[in-house]
Protein backbone atom coordinates (compact mmCIF):
# COMPACT_ATOMS: atom_id res chain seq x y z
CA UNK A 1 0.00 0.00 0.00
CA UNK A 2 1.74 3.36 -0.77
CA UNK A 3 2.06 5.92 1.32
CA UNK A 4 1.65 9.94 1.56
CA UNK A 5 2.10 12.51 3.79
CA UNK A 6 -0.60 15.43 3.05
CA UNK A 7 0.45 18.99 4.70
CA UNK A 8 -2.85 20.83 5.29
CA UNK A 9 -4.59 18.34 5.92
CA UNK A 10 -7.17 19.28 8.39
CA UNK A 11 -9.87 21.06 6.16
CA UNK A 12 -10.34 22.62 2.64
CA UNK A 13 -8.28 20.86 -0.53
CA UNK A 14 -5.91 19.08 1.94
CA UNK A 15 -8.41 17.20 3.43
CA UNK A 16 -10.21 16.31 -0.24
CA UNK A 17 -6.83 15.18 -1.18
CA UNK A 18 -6.59 12.65 1.89
CA UNK A 19 -9.90 11.57 1.21
CA UNK A 20 -9.23 10.77 -2.41
CA UNK A 21 -6.03 9.17 -1.70
CA UNK A 22 -7.47 7.02 0.93
CA UNK A 23 -9.73 5.64 -1.62
CA UNK A 24 -7.62 4.44 -4.04
CA UNK A 25 -6.34 2.70 -1.50
CA UNK A 26 -3.14 4.84 -0.02
CA UNK A 27 -2.19 5.00 3.85
CA UNK A 28 -2.45 9.14 4.48
CA UNK A 29 -0.39 10.80 7.17
CA UNK A 30 -1.91 13.91 7.69
CA UNK A 31 0.32 17.03 8.87
CA UNK A 32 -1.74 20.02 10.26
CA UNK A 33 -2.08 22.48 13.22
CA UNK A 34 -5.02 21.94 14.00
CA UNK A 35 -7.05 19.01 14.88
CA UNK A 36 -7.79 16.73 12.14
CA UNK A 37 -11.44 15.07 12.47
CA UNK A 38 -10.70 12.24 9.35
CA UNK A 39 -11.39 8.76 10.51
CA UNK A 40 -10.49 6.06 8.28
CA UNK A 41 -8.07 2.92 9.15
CA UNK A 42 -5.28 3.71 6.76
CA UNK A 43 -5.13 7.31 7.99
CA UNK A 44 -3.04 8.73 10.57
CA UNK A 45 -3.21 12.29 12.24
CA UNK A 46 -0.01 14.08 13.18
CA UNK A 47 -0.01 17.57 15.08
CA UNK A 48 2.42 19.69 13.09
CA UNK A 49 3.91 23.03 12.34
CA UNK A 50 5.12 23.17 8.95
CA UNK A 51 7.00 26.36 10.16
CA UNK A 52 8.99 24.14 12.53
CA UNK A 53 11.94 22.00 11.40
CA UNK A 54 11.93 20.41 14.61
CA UNK A 55 7.79 19.58 14.60
CA UNK A 56 8.52 18.66 10.54
CA UNK A 57 11.56 16.01 11.47
CA UNK A 58 9.52 14.31 13.96
CA UNK A 59 6.84 13.59 12.84
CA UNK A 60 8.33 12.66 9.41
CA UNK A 61 10.68 10.00 11.71
CA UNK A 62 7.14 8.53 13.29
CA UNK A 63 6.01 7.31 9.50
CA UNK A 64 9.44 6.49 8.54
CA UNK A 65 9.70 4.07 11.60
CA UNK A 66 6.49 2.39 9.56
CA UNK A 67 8.08 2.33 6.07
CA UNK A 68 8.73 3.92 3.13
CA UNK A 69 7.26 7.39 1.63
CA UNK A 70 6.00 7.13 -1.88
CA UNK A 71 4.55 10.70 -1.97
CA UNK A 72 4.49 14.07 -0.51
CA UNK A 73 1.98 16.99 -1.35
CA UNK A 74 2.90 20.30 0.13
CA UNK A 75 -0.49 21.51 0.64
CA UNK A 76 -0.29 23.70 3.54
CA UNK A 77 0.00 27.20 2.98
CA UNK A 78 -1.06 30.50 3.93
CA UNK A 79 -2.76 33.78 2.31
CA UNK A 80 -2.91 37.23 2.98
CA UNK A 81 -4.30 39.92 0.61
CA UNK A 82 -2.70 43.05 1.14
CA UNK A 83 -1.52 46.01 -1.14
CA UNK A 84 2.26 45.89 -1.08
CA UNK A 85 2.91 49.08 1.00
CA UNK A 86 1.05 48.52 3.16
CA UNK A 87 1.68 44.61 4.11
CA UNK A 88 3.39 44.31 7.39
CA UNK A 89 6.44 42.75 7.70
CA UNK A 90 4.69 40.21 10.12
CA UNK A 91 2.57 39.55 7.91
CA UNK A 92 5.50 38.53 5.07
CA UNK A 93 7.37 36.84 7.52
CA UNK A 94 4.52 34.55 7.83
CA UNK A 95 3.41 33.20 4.62
CA UNK A 96 7.36 32.84 4.07
CA UNK A 97 7.85 30.97 7.21
CA UNK A 98 4.59 28.32 6.22
CA UNK A 99 4.27 28.67 2.47
CA UNK A 100 8.32 28.68 1.70
CA UNK A 101 10.26 27.16 4.65
CA UNK A 102 7.30 24.58 5.25
CA UNK A 103 7.63 23.54 1.87
CA UNK A 104 11.31 23.74 2.50
CA UNK A 105 11.32 21.51 5.78
CA UNK A 106 8.89 19.23 4.75
CA UNK A 107 10.96 18.78 1.50
CA UNK A 108 13.95 18.17 2.77
CA UNK A 109 13.15 15.95 5.84
CA UNK A 110 10.99 13.59 2.97
CA UNK A 111 13.52 13.84 0.34
CA UNK A 112 16.74 12.70 2.13
CA UNK A 113 14.36 9.08 2.76
CA UNK A 114 13.39 9.60 -0.97
CA UNK A 115 16.73 9.72 -2.00
CA UNK A 116 17.32 6.62 0.42
CA UNK A 117 14.53 4.69 -1.65
CA UNK A 118 15.90 5.54 -5.01
CA UNK A 119 12.26 6.85 -5.57
CA UNK A 120 9.55 9.18 -4.51
CA UNK A 121 7.62 12.44 -5.98
CA UNK A 122 6.78 15.20 -4.54
CA UNK A 123 4.08 17.77 -5.24
CA UNK A 124 4.27 21.01 -3.78
CA UNK A 125 1.30 23.65 -4.11
CA UNK A 126 1.32 26.81 -5.61
CA UNK A 127 -0.97 29.72 -7.65
CA UNK A 128 -1.89 30.98 -10.85
CA UNK A 129 -0.99 34.41 -8.99
CA UNK A 130 2.60 33.92 -9.64
CA UNK A 131 2.34 33.88 -13.39
CA UNK A 132 -0.34 36.56 -13.28
CA UNK A 133 1.75 38.67 -10.81
CA UNK A 134 -1.31 39.49 -9.10
CA UNK A 135 -1.71 42.72 -7.60
CA UNK A 136 -2.66 43.22 -4.24
CA UNK A 137 -1.01 40.19 -3.08
CA UNK A 138 3.02 40.71 -3.42
CA UNK A 139 3.76 38.48 -0.03
CA UNK A 140 1.52 35.64 -1.29
CA UNK A 141 2.86 35.72 -4.60
CA UNK A 142 6.33 36.39 -3.49
CA UNK A 143 5.97 33.19 -0.99
CA UNK A 144 4.65 31.06 -3.83
CA UNK A 145 7.57 32.04 -6.36
CA UNK A 146 10.15 30.72 -3.90
CA UNK A 147 8.51 27.60 -3.62
CA UNK A 148 8.59 27.20 -7.37
CA UNK A 149 11.92 28.24 -7.46
CA UNK A 150 12.76 25.61 -5.05
CA UNK A 151 10.83 22.96 -6.70
CA UNK A 152 13.15 23.40 -10.19
CA UNK A 153 16.23 23.19 -7.70
CA UNK A 154 15.05 20.51 -6.07
CA UNK A 155 13.78 18.41 -9.08
CA UNK A 156 17.04 19.29 -10.61
CA UNK A 157 19.48 18.15 -7.47
CA UNK A 158 17.30 14.74 -6.94
CA UNK A 159 16.28 13.63 -10.19
CA UNK A 160 19.26 11.54 -10.43
CA UNK A 161 18.25 9.54 -7.42
CA UNK A 162 14.59 8.70 -8.61
CA UNK A 163 12.91 11.80 -7.18
CA UNK A 164 10.41 13.63 -8.69
CA UNK A 165 9.71 17.16 -7.79
CA UNK A 166 6.71 19.13 -9.40
CA UNK A 167 4.30 21.96 -8.99
CA UNK A 168 1.32 22.79 -9.78
CA UNK A 169 -0.89 26.28 -9.43
CA UNK A 170 -4.23 27.19 -8.80
CA UNK A 171 -7.05 29.64 -8.98
CA UNK A 172 -9.02 30.09 -5.92
CA UNK A 173 -10.81 26.92 -4.82
CA UNK A 174 -14.04 26.53 -3.31
CA UNK A 175 -13.14 26.33 0.30
CA UNK A 176 -13.74 28.27 3.31
CA UNK A 177 -10.27 29.90 2.83
CA UNK A 178 -12.05 31.88 -0.51
CA UNK A 179 -15.62 32.31 0.70
CA UNK A 180 -14.00 34.59 2.84
CA UNK A 181 -12.58 36.90 -0.22
CA UNK A 182 -14.95 39.13 -1.90
CA UNK A 183 -17.19 37.90 -4.84
CA UNK A 184 -16.33 40.08 -7.04
CA UNK A 185 -12.57 39.72 -6.65
CA UNK A 186 -12.78 36.43 -7.32
CA UNK A 187 -14.73 36.63 -10.38
CA UNK A 188 -12.12 39.03 -11.89
CA UNK A 189 -9.87 36.40 -11.28
CA UNK A 190 -11.56 33.16 -12.38
CA UNK A 191 -12.62 35.40 -15.61
CA UNK A 192 -8.48 35.97 -16.05
CA UNK A 193 -7.68 32.61 -15.57
CA UNK A 194 -9.98 31.44 -17.89
CA UNK A 195 -12.44 29.60 -15.53
CA UNK A 196 -15.09 32.01 -15.22
CA UNK A 197 -17.02 29.10 -13.11
CA UNK A 198 -14.45 28.91 -10.72
CA UNK A 199 -12.64 25.75 -9.67
CA UNK A 200 -14.41 22.47 -7.49
CA UNK A 201 -12.44 20.83 -4.67
CA UNK A 202 -13.04 18.06 -6.56
CA UNK A 203 -11.92 19.59 -9.99
CA UNK A 204 -8.92 21.09 -8.16
CA UNK A 205 -7.92 17.34 -6.75
CA UNK A 206 -8.70 15.74 -9.95
CA UNK A 207 -5.89 18.04 -11.64
CA UNK A 208 -3.43 17.72 -8.71
CA UNK A 209 -4.10 14.03 -8.75
CA UNK A 210 -2.80 13.80 -12.51
CA UNK A 211 0.82 14.07 -10.66
CA UNK A 212 0.54 10.20 -9.60
CA UNK A 213 -2.41 8.83 -11.23
CA UNK A 214 -0.92 9.76 -14.72
CA UNK A 215 2.79 9.53 -13.64
CA UNK A 216 5.46 10.59 -16.15
CA UNK A 217 9.07 11.03 -16.27
CA UNK A 218 8.67 14.82 -15.65
CA UNK A 219 10.38 16.82 -12.98
CA UNK A 220 10.96 20.55 -12.43
CA UNK A 221 7.66 20.95 -14.12
CA UNK A 222 4.73 23.51 -13.04
CA UNK A 223 1.55 22.77 -14.48
CA UNK A 224 -1.69 25.39 -13.72
CA UNK A 225 -4.98 25.15 -13.78
CA UNK A 226 -5.95 28.04 -15.93
CA UNK A 227 -5.25 28.89 -20.02
CA UNK A 228 -2.35 30.25 -19.16
CA UNK A 229 -0.52 27.50 -19.88
CA UNK B 1 18.68 -1.17 28.49
CA UNK B 2 21.98 -0.06 27.81
CA UNK B 3 22.81 0.80 23.89
CA UNK B 4 26.24 -0.75 22.80
CA UNK B 5 28.77 1.69 22.87
CA UNK B 6 29.64 2.63 19.41
CA UNK B 7 33.58 3.10 18.76
CA UNK B 8 35.07 5.77 16.16
CA UNK B 9 35.87 1.78 14.31
CA UNK B 10 32.14 1.35 14.30
CA UNK B 11 31.58 4.51 12.48
CA UNK B 12 34.85 4.07 10.26
CA UNK B 13 33.32 1.17 9.19
CA UNK B 14 29.82 2.04 8.40
CA UNK B 15 31.04 4.80 6.07
CA UNK B 16 33.25 2.72 4.28
CA UNK B 17 30.66 -0.59 4.10
CA UNK B 18 28.20 2.67 2.73
CA UNK B 19 30.74 4.00 0.01
CA UNK B 20 31.46 0.62 -1.24
CA UNK B 21 27.73 0.22 -1.60
CA UNK B 22 27.41 3.57 -3.65
CA UNK B 23 30.59 2.33 -5.23
CA UNK B 24 28.46 -0.41 -6.79
CA UNK B 25 25.53 1.56 -7.79
CA UNK B 26 27.77 4.44 -9.20
CA UNK B 27 29.88 2.25 -11.25
CA UNK B 28 32.26 3.62 -8.81
CA UNK B 29 35.00 0.58 -8.34
CA UNK B 30 37.40 3.19 -6.63
CA UNK B 31 35.13 3.76 -3.72
CA UNK B 32 35.25 -0.18 -2.52
CA UNK B 33 39.23 0.67 -1.63
CA UNK B 34 38.08 3.74 0.59
CA UNK B 35 40.18 4.15 3.58
CA UNK B 36 40.68 6.79 6.47
CA UNK B 37 42.04 9.21 4.09
CA UNK B 38 39.77 9.13 1.12
CA UNK B 39 38.01 12.49 0.38
CA UNK B 40 34.62 12.74 0.11
CA UNK B 41 34.39 15.92 -1.82
CA UNK B 42 36.63 18.45 -3.95
CA UNK B 43 38.83 17.19 -7.69
CA UNK B 44 40.43 14.39 -5.65
CA UNK B 45 37.11 12.67 -4.54
CA UNK B 46 35.11 9.73 -6.53
CA UNK B 47 31.74 10.90 -4.92
CA UNK B 48 30.14 14.30 -6.98
CA UNK B 49 27.88 16.24 -4.88
CA UNK B 50 24.95 14.38 -5.56
CA UNK B 51 26.64 11.31 -4.31
CA UNK B 52 28.09 12.93 -1.26
CA UNK B 53 24.82 14.34 -0.50
CA UNK B 54 23.61 10.00 -1.19
CA UNK B 55 26.05 9.17 1.28
CA UNK B 56 24.99 11.30 3.96
CA UNK B 57 21.26 10.46 4.04
CA UNK B 58 22.17 6.26 3.39
CA UNK B 59 24.53 6.90 6.50
CA UNK B 60 21.59 8.62 8.76
CA UNK B 61 19.77 5.63 7.73
CA UNK B 62 22.40 3.25 8.52
CA UNK B 63 23.18 4.88 12.02
CA UNK B 64 19.78 4.82 12.89
CA UNK B 65 19.88 1.32 12.40
CA UNK B 66 22.56 0.42 14.11
CA UNK B 67 22.33 3.14 17.24
CA UNK B 68 18.83 3.52 17.48
CA UNK B 69 19.06 7.55 17.28
CA UNK B 70 18.40 9.92 14.34
CA UNK B 71 20.56 12.10 13.48
CA UNK B 72 21.47 14.89 11.21
CA UNK B 73 25.17 14.53 9.59
CA UNK B 74 25.00 18.05 7.65
CA UNK B 75 23.76 19.95 11.12
CA UNK B 76 25.01 23.87 11.11
CA UNK B 77 27.41 22.83 13.87
CA UNK B 78 29.25 20.38 11.22
CA UNK B 79 28.86 23.30 8.06
CA UNK B 80 30.52 25.73 10.04
CA UNK B 81 33.75 23.84 11.15
CA UNK B 82 36.93 25.64 10.16
CA UNK B 83 37.90 21.74 9.02
CA UNK B 84 35.21 20.65 7.33
CA UNK B 85 34.00 16.69 8.90
CA UNK B 86 33.17 15.71 5.49
CA UNK B 87 36.91 16.09 3.97
CA UNK B 88 37.88 12.75 4.75
CA UNK B 89 36.54 9.56 5.91
CA UNK B 90 38.07 9.45 9.14
CA UNK B 91 36.91 13.09 10.13
CA UNK B 92 33.32 11.72 8.72
CA UNK B 93 33.33 8.97 11.52
CA UNK B 94 34.89 11.73 14.04
CA UNK B 95 31.92 13.78 13.30
CA UNK B 96 28.84 10.42 13.59
CA UNK B 97 31.14 9.50 17.08
CA UNK B 98 29.95 13.06 18.41
CA UNK B 99 26.63 12.80 16.77
CA UNK B 100 25.95 9.49 18.43
CA UNK B 101 26.90 10.30 21.68
CA UNK B 102 25.14 14.05 21.75
CA UNK B 103 21.95 12.27 20.52
CA UNK B 104 22.06 9.36 23.24
CA UNK B 105 22.64 11.79 25.91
Amino acid sequence: MPVVIITGSSRGLGRALAESLLAEGWTVHGFARSPQSLVHPHFQAHAVDVGSEASVQAAVAIVLAAGRIDLLINNAGAASMNALLLTPAATAEALMRVNYLGTLHCLQAVGKAMVRQRAGLVVNLTTVAVPLSLAGEAAYVASKAAVEALTKVAASELQSQGVRVNAVGLGPVDTDLTRAVGADKLHTLNQRIGRPQGTTLAEAVAFIAQEWRSPSAATGSIRYLSQLS
Amino acid sequence: MNMPTFTRDDAVKLVLARLARLGQELSQPALAQADEQTRLFGEASPLDSIGLVTLMSDLEDDIHKACGVWVIIADEKAMSRLTSPFRRVGLLADHIVELVAAARA
